[in-house]
């Protein structure tokens, strides 16, 4: 159900008056109009606490608008036909005689240049979303309606080739066609309201369509982990009753939509989703299953599983315990309604859906949810790892609590630990970012950026980023920790009454996946020789999951943590353990 | 007919926000200084979303005052004038 232009109006007008602005720019060559108004109303429901500002640019000069655009956090790029060429427009009067088909399609060929050339060199500092035309093509071409002519097919190649350029460009994000389809069912054109006003949407098209560029702003970030349940789930059966043999995922047994649903939670593992069991089962069965069947979903996709006949509330808390995020970043799947509802009630937070497992078109409607859910910009190397990684972690925790704390040091220095240092602040480490944005226990205060006022800030002459990766005998965890802040000179711009030169720590995280091996000792030591200050001040907030953070600055200052509170290097060396690890810079800088 | 002139003044209440139910029936184009040519726009837009008509444009021209407006909803809909 799209939202009303009645609704739309209301909730931009009940946005506070002094809520903090978030600039966003809508370019397009036709009047903005009603699509202005849906996507500042979307923005403001995605935004809360923000007040959403829609810059937009001249009538008719799309590629001047994207030339121009400047000073916004994001861009939505809504390109029409009559933008590649005004002849494919009703307001403009240039002719639909066949002889001059082929050169519609020589202009359509020039703007696109001109309009990837445009878009590409934006996206570079601002991220930029772009739909391609969404209303039919006017009727210039000669043939029959229903028969795609050479010339449209041209047309529409052209499009398409230009989409999948744009689409390799990193900070471009392109709307999918077939999501708007799903959104905006009914009648797109307008005729009256374009050539009346030359906005040429009806209004459901239009709140579709801004529905669609909002969330394309947002950029959410996915959920972290999903756990299942596995009978009627998993596999059709209850392996109890009917065995190992008697389970299906398979047509013949009118069970295939489990199958489906494994080969995405197979997809999802692959792409760096942490994917559990809970399941009140008999674990030696399972067990069996999994060996004998071959699922699709295989053993080595789950950790952990937690198999047994206790409340499934128990296992995920116990999930959550050994991937060491929040039920907020989870789902929870499972054909029981109760035991949903009783997971519910534990962790109001996490997304608990039921498996319609009787329901295959339902079904894979919730396959569709889940791949939204955890969908992502593009699968990183640490995506790879990270299953592999809270394997490894859950062996090391248990090794060092085998030892004394005070042969913490010496055991962590036989597993070979290397950190790997990057200060490189271009380009835009897209990984670096993402893990500022979605890390909430070790996290200095809990800041998140857009893209644009990030790189922004990184721009700036005196700020300084750090970028840490990490491995050990265990292997690889990639890229775990991002610090950035600002130089303060003794003397000069940025110079403070201390005269000493400092280092303003605005942002610090470090991924759960990396904790108890004293990195973040590591990190402070390098700042401190490297950048050769004398004092840190941290940017510190408490919020309800900083824990760590506030537990490590109580320990290494040996004072409570609290906003600008301060490090000097004579504090740190009094408390720091010896370094553990090996520390070296990353050949680019 | 109550409740044509309430969905009306409810839009108008909508499109413009700063005035009061009261000053609503009495308000014109040249009356309103917020009403401008988009606001006009917005209005007609979100009167047709309400009633679900469609205003063509040379009926939409005329449409300057709420006045103007009732009237012209009231003969689409005689049932609701009765």
């Amino acid at each position: 159900m799209t939202m009303k232009l009645a609704e739309a109006l209301k909730v931009i007008q009940s946005v506070p008056a002094h809520a903090p602005p978030l600039q966003v720019a809508l370019l397009c060559g036709f009047t903005p109009l009603h699509l202005e108004t849906f996507l500042r109303a979307h923005l403001c429901k995605l935004f809360p606490g923000r007040s959403p500002n829609v810059q937009t640019g001249l009538y008719g000069d799309l590629i001047g608008n994207v030339q121009r655009v400047a000073g916004v956090s994001a861009a939505a790029v809504v390109i029409e036909w009559p933008d590649l060429d005004p002849r494919l427009g009703l307001r403009r009067l240039g002719g639909w005689e066949p002889s001059q088909l082929q050169d519609i399609l020589g202009e359509v060929n020039r703007s696109c240049d001109l309009l990837q050339s445009g878009m590409a060199a934006v996206a570079r500092n601002t991220p930029l979303v772009v739909c391609f035309p969404t209303l039919p093509l006017v009727p210039v071409s000669f043939s029959p309606l229903a028969r795609a002519s050479e010339f449209t097919l041209e047309l529409r190649s052209r499009v398409a080739s230009l989409s999948a350029a744009l689409s390799h460009l990193p900070g471009i994000r392109i709307v999918d066609p077939q999501r708007l389809d799903a959104l905006s069912e009914s009648r797109r054109l307008d005729v009256n309201s374009d050539l009346s006003s030359g906005f040429p949407y009806t209004l459901s098209h239009a709140s579709a369509l801004a529905e669609v560029l909002a969330g394309l702003v947002l950029n959410p970030q996915p959920k972290k982990g999903l756990i299942t349940d596995l009978d009627d789930t998993v596999w059709r059966g209850i392996l109890g009753e009917v065995g190992v043999q008697g389970i299906s995922w398979d047509l013949d047994n009118h069970s295939q939509i489990h199958a489906l649903y494994q080969q995405l939670l197979h997809s999802l593992a692959a792409s760096g989703t942490l994917i559990a069991v809970a399941s009140k089962n008999e674990r030696s069965l399972v067990e069996e299953a999994f060996a004998a069947r071959d699922p699709i979903l295989r053993e080595t996709d789950v950790f952990p599983f937690e198999v047994h006949w206790g409340a499934k509330s128990e296992s995920v808390t116990r999930i959550l315990g050994a991937w060491n995020i929040s039920a907020d970043d989870v789902v929870c799947v499972d054909d029981s309604p109760m035991d949903l509802a009783e997971i519910k009630a534990a962790h109001p937070g996490a997304e608990c859906v039921l498996f319609p497992s009787e329901n295959p078109q339902a079904a894979y409607e919730l396959l569709e949810r889940l791949r939204d859910w955890f969908g992502k910009d593009k699968i990183s190397q640490e995506d790879g790892l990270r299953a592999a990684s809270l394997r490894a972690n859950a062996e090391l925790l248990h090794g060092i609590k085998q030892v004394s704390p005070s042969a913490v040091g010496d055991f962590l220095r036989q597993i070979d630990g290397k950190l790997t240092l990057s200060s490189q602040k271009q380009p835009l480490d897209s990984r670096s970012l993402e893990l500022v944005n979605k890390t909430n226990q070790f996290n200095l205060n809990g800041r998140r950026f857009q893209e644009a006022e990030w790189q922004n800030w990184l721009n700036a002459p005196d700020a300084v980023f750090l970028a840490v990766s990490y491995r050990d005998k265990y292997g690889p965890l990639g890229k775990i920790a991002v610090i950035a802040g600002d130089l303060l000179h003794g003397n000069g711009v940025n110079s403070d009454s201390s005269g000493k030169r400092r280092l303003r720590i605005r942002t610090w995280v470090m991924s759960c996946r990396a904790f108890s091996r004293l990195i973040e000792y590591e990190c402070i030591r390098w700042l401190f020789d490297k950048l050769d200050v004398e004092e840190l001040e941290f940017d510190f907030l408490p919020t309800p999951r900083n824990t760590p953070m506030q537990n490590f600055l109580q320990q290494v200052r040996n004072a409570p943590a609290e906003p600008h509170c301060h490090l000097s290097r004579a504090q740190f060396l009094q408390s720091c353990p010896a370094s553990s690890h090996v520390v070296e810079e990353s050949p680019n800088g | 007919m109550a409740e044509l002139e309430s969905r009306l003044v409810n839009s108008f209440a909508t499109v413009f926000p700063e005035l009061e139910p009261p000053e609503i029936p009495s308000v014109s184009m040249g009356s309103l200084a917020s009403w401008d040519s988009l606001a006009g726009i917005t209005l007609l837009s979100l009167i047709e979303e309400e009633f679900s008509i469609s205003i063509s444009p040379d009926d939409a021209a005329g449409l300057v005052s709420f006045g103007l407006i009732l009237d012209y909803l009231r003969k689409l809909s005689p049932e609701d004038a009765a």
